[in-house]
């Protein structure tokens, strides 16, 4: 007698709560979206409108496309940024992933754990200026200290041009990501193998699993979501690359290494091609945001 | 019931308050920082970092003194200053009361009209101590020379006041060789003669874009070859111009430097300053910033400064590379500015100045024995400047056409394509760019 | 048994070497950095490269500190940084509190989190000179809430990640136990979520500042005096075309590496468990 109605009352509680809550939520969250929304289109809408204007202001229509698209060095730019992510991402994701397992593995001193964190934070925090101009101390020929090292250590006896050889620079340009990016990777892989449950790894060895079959069916699938995430942040990178390639090859030789972000920002302030540099970035911000949706799909979601 | 919600309602609104308090709190603290004041109290100069500006920053706080004007000076890189003066321009921007500008700058700015006529407006006369070039670079539309389609017919008003009086030269170790090149042919032969192991015989400034293309204009010119002829026609692709980015990148590309392709300025100096290259073009910034500076340098006194040695046209031309000051349309205290550069350029404080370092225009000083002592490449920057060298052509697209041509060089340079091939792209490149630009083509 | 005990060992031999030479590799350029400055001037125009600097000396930081003035940046710096910090994460907990809390349709939180996502790819490049027009209209170039208004916005995605990260690792029941007790949703957050997520909160801010401290391109061209320029723009001020002044450079390197390496050091734990943006955890 007593239970019955305590429990009718609190479901219509639960309701009615459940409406304000709803309220609440909307009430909350609205004005924050829309501010946000509304800070994000205005820029969007100013690009599109350049993106079809001339200098004085009147609309010529897709002109602006055409000459952006004519451009041959356009074509230049994507192959760069395209090999500088093809060399980078693979590159970044292995060692990132090799160097959490091994340091989780292997490493249980909780003393060194925390000196590899510290090493590890470390390239997140130098500004990326500094990282060029060391880059540039360490690549540059003549006082470049990679090749008084290696001819120290009698393994080259003629000097390399480490950035005036197109092969050479762009691996220069690409080392120096992997050199900052690498640990972001490592740490948040590294922070996913920590949630492995001990149980399931455990029951794993006792059937006997190997080293492979433990990574294989156990840590890569937990780790899985968060693949899909570095790739996404380090894909919307890509289009950040600014500082280093700048300070280190400034986009030579000749436009090997100038990549996509040096080429718009070449187009804006050394051509102050206004239209041409707005459409620019209107392919650009079209072509991401397709493929966004099509990563999307595959970001981890659904279980929400 | 009514009253709790009523409640929670009250509390839900204080709770986004607390939160969003912080802005209107931050916006109010940072919007307070531009009082309006009739009297000019500071005056803000964007200027250049490095060689260039040092000089500035040490007579500015005399000035100061004297007048009680607050001088602060902002610096940015060489790259950067030109976009942050042409972003603050488009902006119309009051934050910078004076800017220094690389003299090809000035058809961009002259063009948007960023500027404060300063003849007209303050009254700047020519004076007859400093070569008409000088003042020539810092008018608007160019008095010689071709003049864009678009600013022809302007009436010309004098905007920059040259305040460091670069023009590019040449140096080599005249402890090595007793004889000056007197052309280009010289300097090859000088090149091969003296190379050895880890001493180079030439060294070619050859970073893609601006320092590729200063390096190699003078030897373009000396050789009969141009960017434009006076009809703005494209002439990169033309025999001599082809003739002149081969000697550079394949004659003498052979005594050069390994890496060639990535050595900008300050790597050139280092490699002249610890004794490790015979010869290359240089401006006067990098002589008193690093070959000839104490503690640095290991061949002080050893380089001798000519002017620009003769190529096949018969004529060797040097590179005017001015920097000006200009007065921005922005500024607010445009008389006390206009005050500083009428103090600065007064024969007393030039020479203060340039015994702090700075560049002379005045062919006074660049003559004074005493100043010559400490600064040895002034006969040959006298002679430069009385020779009308060149000025790199009076566009607006200059930048553009820089980055193109800069580029090409550095491909050649490189070894990444022929002289022939990439000059001929380039010269494509530019035609397109300058059509669009509403040149004749 | 001492087979498989010797292979253990010889793993964690390979292990170890792997690690150190990694560590050597890696640490170079860092090395690199702070031995460039400790360098003088004259030391650098050395005909040979010194591995050890002869003379090692501390000008470098005097000179970028005090006579180029860099304290009025770094202070510049701390106020942009810190604001954008408090303004992402209100706005932060605004978006993710309703999420992960209050029963809101899925479809809606999956859109919020897929949109919020979607602004980490609005490539910068290509909307500064819009957002340069906007701080131009509004007439706030040359002063701080420029920047700290477009940081806030650009750090968002992350914040709204780790902060609905750490919100859901946080049992609903906790707070539903204090409004069965009474009590209003405020005070349920205020005493009961906001504790339990501070460490969290902290770990976000901590990456926040961090991020916001390096930005460049924006600073760039939305100041224009010390006024409100940070630290990064007067660090590239230092990148000249005939000067050699590594040493400055690369002390102004390690200058702003202190401050956010101190904070990450502090927040260590929590960063770690919030770089995983709690999607591991929510299978």
């Amino acid at each position: 007698m007593n239970v019955l109605p305590a429990r009718t009352s609190s479901v219509r509680v639960g309701r009615r709560r459940l409406s304000r809550d709803e309220r609440l939520g909307y009430l909350l969250i609205l004005p924050s979206l829309g501010a946000v929304f509304v800070v994000v289109t205005i820029p969007f809408v100013l690009v599109v409108i350049q993106s079809i204007s001339s200098e004085d202001g009147t609309l010529i229509g897709l002109r602006n496309f055409t000459r952006a698209l004519e451009n041959p060095l356009l074509y230049d730019a994507i192959r760069a940024t395209a090999e500088y992510t093809v060399l980078v991402l693979p590159v970044e994701i292995l060692l990132g992933l090799s160097f959490a397992l091994l340091v989780h593995r292997t490493v249980l001193r909780p003393g060194l754990r925390a000196a590899i964190y510290v090493l590890a934070i470390l390239p997140l925090v130098v500004p990326p200026v500094a990282i060029g101009v060391v880059a540039r101390l360490i690549y540059a020929p003549g006082y470049g200290v990679l090749n008084v090292i290696l001819e120290r250590l009698g393994l080259m006896h003629q000097e390399v041009n480490w950035l005036g050889d197109p092969t050479l620079a762009m691996l220069a340009v690409a080392s120096v990501d992997v050199w900052q990016w690498t640990p972001f990777v490592y740490l948040v892989l590294f922070s996913g193998l920590q949630t492995v449950p001990r149980e399931s790894v455990e029951a794993a060895q006792i059937d006997g699993a190997n080293w492979w079959a433990q990574f294989r069916y156990i840590d890569l699938a937990y780790l899985r979501p968060l693949f899909v995430l570095i790739i996404f942040f380090r894909l919307a990178d890509v289009l950040r690359v600014f500082d280093h390639v700048f300070i280190l090859t400034g986009g030579g030789p000749g436009t090997t290494t100038q990549l996509l972000s040096l080429y718009m920002y070449r187009v804006e302030f050394k051509f102050f091609d206004a239209g041409q540099a707005a459409a620019l970035a209107v392919l650009v911000l079209v072509s991401f945001s397709l493929l966004y949706s099509l990563i999307s799909r595959a970001l981890p979601l659904e279980r929400a | 019931m009514q009253s709790i919600t009523r409640r929670e309602f009250v509390k839900r609104t204080a709770l986004a308050g607390a939160l969003l308090t912080p802005i209107p709190a931050i916006l109010e603290a940072c919007s307070t920082g531009t009082p309006t004041t009739t009297k000019t109290t500071k005056l803000t100069i964007a200027a250049v970092q490095g060689a260039e500006d040092g000089p500035l920053k040490k007579v500015a706080p005399m000035y100061q003194s004297q007048s009680g004007i607050t001088m602060e000076i902002v610096e940015f890189p060489y790259d950067q200053l030109f976009e942050k003066l042409v972003t603050t321009f488009q902006a119309n921007g009051s934050s910078y009361d004076l800017c220094m500008m690389d003299d090809p700058w000035m058809p961009k700015f002259g063009t948007m009209g960023a500027l404060q006529p300063l003849d007209s407006n303050f009254g700047f006369t020519r004076d007859s101590d400093i070569p008409s070039i000088v003042y020539d670079v810092g008018t608007w539309p160019p008095p010689h020379g071709p003049v864009p389609p678009s600013e022809q017919g302007k009436s010309q008003h004098l905007y920059g006041i040259t305040i460091v009086g670069n023009v590019e030269m040449f140096m080599y170790r005249k402890d090595l060789a007793t004889t000056a090149p007197s052309s280009w042919d010289d300097v090859l032969a000088n090149a091969m003669k003296f190379n050895k192991p880890n001493f180079y015989g030439y060294v070619i400034r050859g970073k893609a874009t601006n320092p590729a293309s200063s390096d190699s204009l003078p030897i373009l010119w000396s050789f009969g070859g141009d960017i434009f002829d006076t009809s703005w026609k494209v002439m990169l692709d033309s025999t001599e111009s082809i003739d002149a980015i081969t000697f550079l990148t394949q004659s003498l590309k052979k005594y050069a430097e390994p890496g060639a392709a990535n050595i900008d300025a300050a790597d050139r100096d280092r490699l002249i300053a610890i004794g490790q290259a015979f010869q290359s073009t240089t401006w006067p910034a990098e002589v008193t910033g690093v070959v000839e500076a104490q503690g640095v340098s290991q061949v002080i006194g050893k380089m001798a400064y000519i002017p620009i040695p003769k190529g096949p046209s018969g004529k060797g031309l040097g590179m005017m590379g001015n920097w000006l000051l200009g007065i921005p349309k922005g500024s607010k205290n445009g008389s006390a500015a206009a005050d500083f550069i009428k103090w600065l350029i007064k024969s007393d404080n030039m020479k203060t100045y340039v015994q702090n370092g700075g560049i002379p225009t005045r062919t006074s000083l660049l003559n004074d024995p005493a100043l010559g002592q400490a600064n040895p490449y002034f006969p040959a920057l006298a002679q430069s400047l009385a020779a009308q060298p060149n000025w790199r052509p009076r566009t607006d697209q200059w930048n553009a056409v820089e980055t193109i041509y800069g580029t090409a060089v550095n491909q050649a340079v490189a070894g990444l394509k022929s002289p022939k091939d990439a000059l001929t792209a380039a010269a494509a490149q530019v035609r397109t760019a300058m059509k669009q630009a509403g040149y004749p083509s | 048994m001492s087979a498989m005990a010797s292979g253990r060992f010889l793993r964690s031999a390979l292990a170890a070497i792997a690690l150190a030479l990694a560590g050597v590799v890696y640490g170079f350029p860092l090395y690199w950095l702070v031995v460039t400055s400790l360098k003088s001037k004259g030391e650098l125009f050395a005909s040979t490269v010194h591995l050890v600097p002869h003379n090692p000396t501390l000008a470098a930081y005097t000179s970028v500190l005090i006579d180029r003035g860099f304290l009025v940046l770094l202070k510049n710096s701390v106020f942009v940084c810190v604001s954008t910090v408090v303004i992402t994460l209100a706005t932060g907990l605004l978006i993710t509190y309703p999420i992960t809390r209050l029963p809101l349709p899925a479809r809606l939180r999956v859109n919020v989190l897929t949109w919020a996502l979607s602004l980490r790819f609005l490539p910068p490049i290509a909307v500064v000179i819009p957002y340069f027009a906007i701080v131009r209209t509004v007439q706030i170039y040359d002063q701080p809430i420029a920047l700290i208004g477009i940081y806030s916005l650009f750090n968002l995605p992350f914040a709204i990640w780790m902060l609905k990260g750490f919100l859901t690792e946080i049992p609903l029941e906790l707070e539903d136990a204090a409004l069965v007790d009474g009590a209003s949703r405020w005070i349920a957050f205020w005493r009961i979520l906001l504790p339990l997520a501070a460490p969290g909160i902290m770990a976000a801010g901590i990456i926040i500042f961090t991020f916001a401290w390096s930005e460049f391109l924006f600073a760039l061209i939305l100041t224009a005096t010390p006024n409100s320029q940070t630290f990064p723009v007067g660090v590239q001020g230092l990148v000249t075309q005939f000067e050699i002044i590594w040493n400055d450079m690369a002390a102004s390197g390690v200058i702003a590496m202190a401050l956010p390496l101190v904070l990450m050091i502090i927040g260590r734990r929590y960063i770690v468990a919030g770089l995983t943006f709690g999607v591991i955890r929510e299978k």
